[in-house]
């Protein structure tokens, strides 16, 4: 087709910029627990180190590989997920950690199914949607085979269960369908059947009720469901306009449980202070606004859904678990991208980052 | 319509625009928590981060007046672990064992629980020197040394009232050491540190050591050994008579200083929890409440001298009895004194006397002038648990009220109030304020923080008043119903009394509170003292008044004088008899025909000095011998005879 040009520089630059902030923060928020637990403060920082060489590995080498390969072989990839998510629920398969069945994989070494899921639904979607645009204008053609699709990925995932990554697919699948050109008043009816389920599950399960109360008024439960919610706002007040200094959060010493993954982020905050959380929330609007820019430009318009789709997913995740860290949302359990302690799910995200490079290529304009 | 790639740019561009919102309202939310309500967020970071490791202070100490200590604290380091910092539990344990000995397992398990901080029982607490420096030089991670003390008493139950006791973790319960719990109690220190959510220090982080400031000794103005001689005699009265209660104050009449206050039954502060509740948190001196009897006869004296409404040289005869609205109210002596100087009246303390002179002074008059010796209310002393007595509401009293308050009944008063009216009359006309605390004083400096220097209250009577009525008591003991604390060289004046209590609702025939007045010397007092026995029984035969009232305060103010290094004086009123040279003669009063309740009453109110054989029984004297009016020797036996009707009138 067309010439294929150099990528967006900007995209794997800032990518690395908050690679490396990431690696050191790991080493600094897991010094305590790796020496607690391994006995080696450099744990989990040798780890983060692996993953992320892995990933950057698997980043350059997607960043050259067509994208639209995932076009041809879409359903087979989807297929793939579907049987993995599905093997995953069979006990003694799939490994249950912190408190889900989420994980295959031998050892201190596994994938999450889900995370594989993900790209491969946004990947699939994108492939249906492009291959006949129009479809969007009818409810029954347009919106029910995709959110059918989507609703079997996350009814498999919430038999895990996994809610923050099933809330990630849903905001994502949504970006992406609406991008697609689906009619509002469609979404509007999505949107309250949404609710409904969200409403469900609750009722389902009284515990994700009782974590969305504690955001609401962590005080009220210092013991229980508010506790991560306090340790990370006292994390943030802690750290103040420009923080306590690198390596010196108190927050870290056991007060917050796994400082390195889901609340990486209140450790950066306490450490660098208001200073260090904005730059990083600047360098994620950056990545994102280069994502949505290669979406733009991209030539056909699976590359411009499926971009869409990455950096959706990458913004989502970033909105969930600040949101989270910063108590504007009830805790679901999502990483940070590129900064929390995350082996497969980190190189999975950068290769989802060399697939965008990849698609930024192709710009035209 | 067409979806066209325009479209989708469009839409993706509304999706950049929502996330841009988004990240506006993240770093929005940062600016809140990390700079707005940063204060907020970090008090809460404090409290959860920051340990403290209470250090007591050194509990001050109670002092007599000449500052001896009476109650110190006698501190000891004691052994502090804070579990979460100790690492290695087995090591520690086993350290700590070869030091302070004891059990290792028993070390551990106390290293083992789950506590902020445990004291290491009971091997580990109030340890010596060496014990002390070797664990010092261990310096093991989580072990702390601590000051720790115990409230020792080097004198025993001196004092244990006013001083009172402190409870498990030193606070003042009673007493002394409750009024002034603040000063002696100090403030405490602190070892703080920040910990991590074991409670365990991070390292590289500081340590804050607050130095707990010791309390502030409390002087008192007790003299140990005044207080030694009214307890030695308290111990007297208690082997000879049995009583319920016994209290005993001396006081310093110029100051308003206390110099001794005891009380029965009394106990050892250091063991109070085995002694009833009422015996370690009461302060008889200043809560009990009772009907003073005669002693009051002062108060009633001194405002008719005052008001002029008397001359002590005016005549006034007595049949007996006193017709009041009605009612006969009899004197203590069956017949009377016949007629009399005021003088003797006061010498006899006889009733009729008395209800004359209420009268003359009128309800107003006369009340005024007990709310102004103090009566009706607290008199303010620094202690705890005060009572304020009981006086008839102006508006209730008749003539009947009137003519009883006049010779001490139907009032009710506490010992305290006493001593500070006959206080009044000893330095010459002026309430003061009782002062049972001299000084504070910085137990490390030596400094002295504060003085109480005397209150006056107010002047109740003039100089010349006060001199008459000093005087006048000075005659009670040296020839009248006070003889028995006479003390030749001393010049002791004073006032017996007798009250009875009211049991059911009623007099009771034989719980009676006697007491003594006395103040020394009379031309110059330098000492009031005052006892009242709460019930005595004397054994075998019941002896009477004056006998076990008086004596007491003979002995404690002529004591008491001679450590003072007062000089005896021979200026006084020479007794009717030299104390034994000559053989004293008393007189028997008339008992046949009476009740014998009201033969034991007279009995004490006359200060006779005789002992009862009873004969038979019955509730009346049918006969006596030898017969009324006879002369006998003190300490001599009167035979009662005893039947059922007051026939056959001897």
């Amino acid at each position: 087709m067309q010439n294929t040009k150099s990528p967006d520089f900007v995209i794997p630059l800032v990518t690395v910029i908050l690679l490396i902030i990431g690696v050191v923060m790991v080493h600094s928020a897991s010094t305590v627990l790796s020496e607690e637990h391994f006995h080696d403060a450099f744990y989990y920082f040798k780890r983060q180190l692996m993953w992320a060489s892995l990933g950057l590995i698997s980043m350059y080498v997607m960043s050259r590989v067509d994208y639209r390969l995932f076009a041809r072989y879409a359903p087979h990839l989807m297929l793939m997920c579907l049987l993995f998510l599905g093997l995953v629920l069979i006990p003694h398969v799939g490994q249950v950690r912190g408190g889900s069945r989420a994980w295959l994989g031998i050892g201190t070494f596994g994938i999450q199914p889900s995370e594989f899921a993900k790209f491969g639904l946004l990947i699939f979607l994108s492939w249906f949607l492009s291959r006949e645009p129009d479809r969007m204008r009818s409810f029954r053609k347009g919106m029910v085979p995709p959110l059918g699709v989507m609703a079997l990925v996350i009814g498999l995932i919430m038999l895990e269960p996994d809610l923050g990554q099933s809330a990630v697919i849903a905001g994502a699948t949504m970006i992406v369908i609406f991008v697609a050109g689906a009619q509002v008043k469609h979404l509007v009816a999505m949107a309250a059947v949404g609710l409904l389920a969200f409403a469900a599950l609750i009722a389902a399960a009284p515990y994700r009720l009782a974590r969305v109360l504690s955001f609401l008024d962590p005080w009220k439960y210092p013991d229980t469901i508010g506790y991560h919610i306090i340790m990370s706002l006292i994390a943030l007040g802690q750290g103040a306009l420009i923080g306590v200094g690198l390596g010196h959060s108190t927050q870290k010493h056991l007060y917050l449980p796994e400082p390195q993954t889901d609340f990486i982020f209140a450790i950066l905050s306490e450490e660098l202070g208001l200073i260090g959380g904005a730059v990083v929330v600047l360098l994620f609007t950056v990545l994102i606004w280069r994502g949505l820019r290669a979406a733009m430009r991209a030539p056909d318009r699976f590359g411009s859904y499926l971009a869409t789709g990455l950096t959706g997913v990458i913004a989502v995740q970033v909105f969930i678990n600040i949101g989270v860290v910063t108590g504007l949302m009830p805790v679901t359990g999502i990483t940070l991208p590129f900064l929390s302690y995350g082996g497969s799910s980190l190189t999975l995200m950068l290769t989802a980052v060399g697939i965008l490079m990849n698609i930024s290529r192709y710009a035209h304009y | 319509m067409r979806i066209t790639q325009t479209k989708v740019r469009r839409r993706i561009f509304l999706v950049l625009l929502a996330f841009v919102c988004g990240a506006s309202l993240l770093i929005g939310r940062l600016v809140h928590v990390q700079v707005l309500a940063v204060q907020f967020y970090n008090e809460k970071a404090v409290h959860l981060i920051r340990r403290n490791i209470p250090l007591p202070a050194v509990r001050g100490e109670i002092l007599d007046s000449a500052g001896q200590s009476l109650v110190y604290t006698a501190s000891a380091a004691s052994i502090i672990a804070v579990p979460r910092q100790i690492k290695d539990k087995q090591r520690t344990a086993y350290l700590l064992w070869k030091i302070i000995g004891g059990t290792e397992q028993g070390i551990l398990k106390l290293l083992s629980q789950p506590k902020l901080m445990v004291y290491i029982r009971p091997r580990g607490r109030r340890l010596d020197e060496a014990k002390v420096k070797a664990i010092r030089a261990l310096r093991l991670p989580g072990i702390y040394l601590t000051e720790e003390g115990k409230r020792e008493y080097p004198y025993g139950d001196l004092a244990a009232q006013v001083l009172g006791v402190t409870g498990g973790e030193g606070q003042g319960l009673s007493g002394i050491e409750l009024e002034f719990n603040q000063v002696l109690a100090g403030q405490k220190g602190a070892l703080q540190f920040v910990s991590n959510a074991r409670g365990e220090e991070i390292p590289q982080t500081n340590d804050d050591y607050i130095p707990p400031v010791p309390g502030l000794d409390v002087e008192l103005t007790l003299n140990r050994q005044i207080q030694q001689f009214a307890q030695r005699e308290i111990q007297n009265i208690v082997a000879k008579y049995a009583p319920d209660h016994v209290t005993i104050i001396v006081a310093n009449p110029n100051s308003g200083q206390i110099l001794a206050m005891a009380n029965y039954p009394t106990f050892n502060p250091a063991n109070w929890r085995s002694v009833p509740q009422q015996v370690y948190n009461r302060n008889l001196a200043i809560w009990q409440t009772f009907e003073p009897g005669s002693t009051f006869k002062i108060v009633t004296l001194a405002a008719a001298l005052q008001e002029k409404k008397v001359n002590l040289k005016e005549r006034f005869y007595d049949p007996g009895y006193y017709e009041v609205a009605g009612h006969k109210i009899k004197c203590w002596k069956a017949g009377g004194h016949g007629s009399q100087s005021y003088l003797n009246v006061v010498e006899n303390s006889c009733n009729p006397g008395f209800i004359q002179l209420g009268e003359r002074l009128g309800k107003t008059q006369l009340f005024s002038f007990i709310r102004a010796f103090g009566f009706g209310k607290k008199t303010g002393i620094t202690l705890p648990g005060e009572g304020k007595g009981i006086l008839f509401n102006p508006s209730r009293v008749g003539p009947l009220e009137l003519a009883t308050t006049a010779f001490g009944q139907g009032v009710s008063v506490t010992p305290i109030q006493q001593v500070m009216a006959m206080s009044a009359i000893a330095n010459g006309g002026i309430l003061m304020k009782p002062e049972i605390v001299k000084a504070f004083i910085n137990p490390t400096t030596g400094q002295v923080v504060k003085t109480f220097q005397p209150v006056a209250v107010h002047r109740v009577i003039s100089p010349e008043v006060a001199a008459q009525v000093r005087d006048a008591l000075e005659s009670v003991v040296a020839q009248g119903t006070g003889g028995a604390a006479f003390r030749e060289g001393w010049r002791i004046g004073g006032k017996t009394g007798t009250a009875q209590v009211v049991e059911n609702g009623h007099y009771s025939g034989a719980h009676y509170i006697v007491s003594f007045i006395g103040m020394a010397p009379v031309n110059h007092p330098q000492l009031v003292a005052y006892v009242a026995i709460d019930y005595p029984r004397p054994k075998g035969t019941p002896v009477f008044g004056g006998v076990i009232a008086a004596p007491v305060i003979g002995n404690l103010l002529a004591d008491s004088l001679q450590y003072l290094n007062v000089p005896p004086s021979l200026q006084g009123i020479p007794k009717k008899y030299r104390y034994g040279i000559d053989p004293v003669l008393t007189t028997v009063p008339g008992l046949a025909g009476r009740s014998y309740k009201d033969a034991v009453r007279t009995m004490l109110e006359s200060g006779t000095i005789l002992r009862v054989a009873v004969v038979g029984e019955g509730p009346y004297v049918i006969a006596q011998a030898p017969k009324e009016g006879t002369k006998l020797p003190q300490g001599s036996t009167v035979r009662l005879y005893l039947g059922p009707a007051p026939s056959g009138a001897g």
